[in-house]
């Protein structure tokens, strides 16, 4: 294995001349490991961190492996609807940081804290 | 594509690396932590690639961006100051954007890096600062309790891995079992943007401006034309590079007039097929987006209105209540100092 056959790919625009590569299942395979990894460490960030910050930080580390899945088999069938989804994944990441950021200044003027366990007794 | 048993050892020892990152009292043995769960995702990755021939795996760069991108956000998890959480996940999202150009996704990759590194992650950064105390003077700058201790970090890793190994099971079933893509040509999409062929073929000289295209087949790669002279011309791309324009005698006849005739740019780009896709096959998701935001946008500003006024009104109110009951109460220990040489009547002249 060689320095070219490792980088060849590092440009692969798909509309190059001719027909674009094909991905193979293995490649693919690796791809969709990084994003389940990445979207379980979110999770369990999301669970064990108290800070509420830190836990809508955490939701978007699983946007971000949600996209990262979605790009992956659009790349692997040539779809670009994998794209496109990514998009509105990032309308509604930035939608909820505007919310949740709004939502978490209203708390800590509250509180002085950005405990989440402080707010366990909400009553509605 | 790798041995069950094998990647499960790994998840669990990963599983292990990760509570033991986690932040918690005491002695703290983070640096351990991530260093093993490192060590699993790297012998994961490494095992995955193993059995498969070089030209399958993904090239050198996946594994450089995986590996900044997952350490990113391990350290984003574990992190007990949410200022370095957030920076930390920048470089996830920085990677992540790395990974999006390998998979020849370019526009998404700099839109994740405009939209998530620079417009929410700033944002959030304004919020951390809002919303953390300053020490006080002379005194250390103390973590939160709450920073510094995660809440239930073995059950919520055993959940979390349990869910990873279940996503992992694709990797000998799911996988391998998927249908072998289609050999799409995105070049076809090239047959709905005449203006784009014209002008690329003119600017590069292949065309004159009163030429007119007769003939287009982007599968196999031919333009024909007819010149303003009338000759009739015949533009094809050769599998390797460039491609010939050769003119067509009457009698069918052809004569090359010019080698790498193909211009480089005459191909669709991915902003050009993201955007066909986007507007031609989703367009309704794009009002549905165009509403979340506006929501969104209208919420935030509600939500993080300071309700000063109403305070204000309240605070009068109970000076003019207070002043009422008692004529001796003086306003001027519980009011802002304009209320003060203000007689009691103009007060609830300013109450109504």
């Amino acid at each position: 294995m060689n320095m070219t056959t490792l980088t060849t790919g590092f440009v692969p625009t798909l509309a190059q001349a001719g027909f674009p590569e094909v991905m193979s299942q293995v490649t693919l395979g690796h791809y969709l490991v990084v994003a389940a990894i990445m979207f379980v460490l979110g999770m369990i960030g999301f669970l064990t961190r108290r800070n509420l910050i830190i836990m809508f930080l955490c939701t978007e580390l699983m946007f971000q492996a949600a996209g990262i899945a979605l790009i992956a088999f659009g790349r692997y069938h040539l779809d670009f609807s994998g794209q496109t989804f990514v998009i509105f994944v990032l309308t509604v990441a930035a939608a909820e940081a505007a919310m949740a950021l709004a939502l978490i200044v209203l708390l800590y003027r509250r509180k002085e804290s950005l405990n989440a366990e402080e707010w366990k007794d909400l009553q509605g | 594509m790798i041995n069950p048993y094998l990647l499960f050892g790994l998840l669990v020892v990963g599983a292990v690396g990760v509570v033991m990152a986690l932040p918690r009292r005491g002695t703290n043995p983070q640096v351990l932590g991530a260093a093993v769960a490192g060590l699993a995702g790297g012998l994961l990755m490494l095992f995955l690639g193993l059995k498969a021939g070089p030209d399958k795996i993904p090239n050198l760069f996946f594994y450089v961006f995986a590996a900044v991108g997952l350490g990113g956000a391990l350290r984003v998890i574990t992190h007990p100051r949410p200022v370095y959480a957030a920076l930390y996940f920048i470089m996830t999202v920085l990677a992540s954007a790395g990974l999006f150009l390998l998979l020849s996704a370019e526009f998404m990759a700099f839109a994740l890096i405009i939209v998530y590194a620079g417009a929410i992650l700033i944002t959030y950064l304004f919020v951390i600062m809002l919303a953390t105390q300053a020490p006080e003077e002379g005194q250390e700058d103390v973590l939160a309790d709450y920073d510094t201790r995660a809440n239930e970090p073995v059950a919520a890793t055993v959940i979390g891995f349990v869910l990873l190994a279940a996503l992992t099971v694709m990797l000998f079933r799911g996988t391998s079992a998927l249908p072998a893509p289609a050999k799409a040509n995105p070049d076809l999409l090239l047959a709905d943007m005449p203006r784009k062929v014209d002008r690329l073929l003119e600017t590069n000289g292949v065309m004159g401006p009163k030429d007119v295209i007769d003939r287009t087949d982007w599968n196999a790669g031919v333009v024909e034309f007819t010149t303003a002279a009338g000759a009739k011309m015949v533009l094809e791309r050769s599998v390797g590079k460039g491609g010939t324009l050769s003119e067509v005698a009457a009698d069918g006849t052809r004569k090359v007039v010019r080698e790498n005739a193909w211009p480089e740019d005459l191909r669709v780009t991915n902003a050009e097929l993201l955007g066909f896709n986007l507007l031609r096959d989703h367009p309704g998701t794009i009002e549905i987006a165009g509403v979340i935001l506006l929501m969104a946008m209208l919420g935030a500003v509600v939500l993080s209105r300071k309700q000063v006024q109403i305070d204000e009104d309240a605070k009068k109110a109970r000076v003019t209540q207070l002043a009422q009951a008692d004529p001796s109460f003086d306003p001027g220990s519980e009011s802002p100092i304009e209320l003060v040489q203000q007689p009691a009547s103009s007060l609830e002249e300013a109450a109504r």
